[in-house]
């Protein structure tokens, strides 16, 4: 038997190695407040979740009226995203079949990419930069050009509602972007727009997409589209009520995005696990039965020939074992289902208005009544009002 | 000694050790990467498809040469005055509009000092406020504070970014041009106009399409 020891040994030595990754631990207690917890895990969780919580934190900050924050989280990002060229080695590991996509610096799906830059968009039109919020809808389309084989390219309403009311505003031609945003309508068709409508009101509300994996290793990336109790806006001021359905769905966007190209590296990485998963089991099979046969039969060559099998099959397991599928499912869980968008025209001064979220019979839903005090300037700037069904209140622009 | 018996064990723990994801990955730089110094004008190993400083140099630089070329402003009689009209961005790269005219002012005054005036109409609100004071009395005057000496532009300097941009799975493409006029403040006559212009691609990693 002691010719045997060696290679015993060395099954176990491997089984005991099996899994030695160095794991680089971020412990960070959550509080559950997003205010709090984005910040602390932008500066101290994983390098590869930054853009996550910025994302997260930023969703939240515009809700609670911190401009700032946001400003501050989505301009890091988006640098990040705008810098994603050419050769990055998380996104190198992420392919490889020893480690999980999720070792990717996190910059998120198309759907959650275009949100930044909305939301960093409506920022800069609320700081008197309709130019600059128009380059953040035009990336915002751009991003969602970016998949393969994708059918719904470049298709948000509001995006291209957006471009072509920033162009108007400015003094040129924003016809042709308004073209598109009606070829794109499903939901609601956007009016023409009001060259005196100072009062843009950005809403959004109901649940957003969730990732989730499926799969027999989980390589299968899957949203999950939460139903929404809100199924429109009504906002009422100055004696004007104006009820807004949808113009976007998140939910639309984040399952028509097309196919990932990541999708087949995982495809490939479980085909793999698979094959090395079988190969192992038949050489750990048959290297047993053959060794105990040449054990039985005293024959030496046979128990060797059945160890080396065996131990191969475990190698095999091993690898089999090691390799990870798994598809990414960070989310930037904030995020909203519906976005719309209204213009109004108020003169100058202070108004009060209030924003109902209604359910699919159009009453108010409780406890989501926002109160807005808007205070409306002298001169051609317009005033950037943002309400989430998410949003605090009251509030005051 | 019989090694022999050793062979097949020591092939496994090799094998093991080159595929159990036991592998050491050497990192490249596990310390960082110190701040490195660089021109404003060269490409830095940090970079995308969109507007950097290099450009804004490149641009700048050919724009204010091109001025100073420019018949209306090197046989002007006298100084004339230009005030700078904030250029349009058109492209969807957000971006610090003021930048390229601040740079254009900076050049046209540091290297062709007397040739023209840059008047300062993004500080009026803060000048009309200090003549107000002078006029009221509150302060002292050098000079009679009712005369009006703020002066009018004779030439308006602006410019427009515009681009154009592809986006496939098999990268990103982007076309910036960068336009700068010279209006005459009476005639509203483009005086001078000059162009320059900027591609840049980029593929990102698969991972991320």
């Amino acid at each position: 038997m002691k010719r045997f020891c060696p290679a015993f040994f060395c099954a176990v030595l491997l089984v005991s190695l099996c899994g030695c990754v160095t794991e680089h631990e971020h412990d960070v207690v959550l509080t559950g407040n997003i205010l709090v917890d984005g910040p602390m895990m932008v500066s101290n969780g994983p390098p590869n979740d930054r853009v996550l919580w910025e994302y997260r934190t930023a969703a939240a900050a515009i809700r609670q009226g911190d401009d700032q924050l946001a400003k501050q989280s989505l301009d890091d990002a988006i640098t990040r995203l705008g810098g994603i060229y050419g050769p990055d080695k998380s996104a190198r590991k992420a392919r490889s079949y020893f480690h999980s996509e999720r070792v990717k610096n996190f910059i998120g799906e198309p759907y959650e990419r275009v949100m930044a830059y909305y939301y960093r968009g409506i920022l800069y039109w609320r700081d008197g930069e309709p130019d600059n919020a128009r380059a953040c809808f035009r990336s915002g389309e751009i991003e969602d050009s970016s998949s393969e084989g994708e059918q719904y390219t470049a298709d948000y309403v509001i995006l291209d509602y957006l471009d072509g009311l920033a162009t108007t505003k400015l003094g040129d031609d924003g016809s042709d972007a308004f073209a598109r945003s009606l070829r794109e309508a499903h939901l609601a068709k956007p009016p023409p727009y009001d060259p005196n409508a100072n009062v843009l009101f950005f809403l959004e509300f109901g649940p957003g997409p969730v990732k989730y994996a499926t799969g027999e290793y989980k390589e299968e990336l899957r949203f999950l589209i939460r139903q929404s109790r809100v199924r429109s806006a009504r906002i009422n001021v100055e004696g004007q009520t104006v009820t807004i359905g949808p113009w976007d769905d998140l939910g639309f966007q984040a399952t028509t995005r097309g196919g990932r190209i990541m999708d087949h590296v995982l495809k490939d990485k479980a085909v793999f696990k698979t094959g090395t998963d079988i190969a192992g089991k038949v050489g750990m099979i048959a290297g047993t039965e053959t060794a105990l046969a040449g054990l039985q039969s005293h024959n030496q060559t046979a128990g060797e020939v059945g160890l080396g099998l065996l131990a191969a099959g475990i190698v095999t397991e091993i690898v089999s074992a090691s390799v990870t599928p798994h598809a990414d499912t960070r989310t930037w869980d904030n995020l909203p289902r519906y976005l719309t968008f209204t213009a109004l025209s108020l003169p100058p001064g202070q108004h009060t208005a209030t924003v109902e979220f209604l359910n699919e019979v159009g009453e108010p839903l409780p406890n989501l009544t926002k109160t807005v005090t808007i205070n409306v300037p002298a001169g051609k700037q317009d005033k950037v009002v943002f309400v989430s069904d998410r949003s605090a209140t009251p509030l005051t622009i | 000694m019989n090694l022999s018996k050793y062979r097949s064990a020591a092939i496994n723990l090799a094998l093991a050790g080159l595929l159990s994801g036991c592998v050491y990955e050497k990192e490249t730089h596990p310390n960082g990467v110190p701040a490195t110094e660089m021109r404003p004008d060269e490409a830095g190993f940090v970079s995308g498809t969109g507007i950097e400083s290099q450009d804004l140099v490149a641009v700048t630089d050919k724009m204010s040469r091109s001025i100073l070329g420019t018949p209306q402003i090197a046989n002007a009689q006298g100084r004339p005055c230009i005030v700078l009209d904030p250029v349009k961005n058109d492209t969807p790269f957000p971006i610090n509009k003021d930048i390229f005219l601040t740079r254009i002012r900076v050049q046209l005054n540091s290297k062709a000092a007397g040739k023209v005036t840059f008047l300062a109409r993004d500080r009026m609100e803060a000048l009309e406020k200090e003549r107000d004071l002078k006029r009221s009395g509150q302060v002292t005057a050098g000079a009679d504070p009712n005369a009006v000496e703020f002066k009018g532009a004779d030439f308006f300097l602006t410019g427009t970014l515009q681009s154009i941009t592809t986006r496939t799975s098999a990268g990103r493409s982007d076309y910036v041009l960068y336009v700068f006029q010279l209006i005459d403040a009476r005639t509203s006559e483009i005086v001078w106009e000059d162009s320059a212009e900027m591609k840049k691609q980029g593929l990102e990693d698969a991972a991320y399409r």
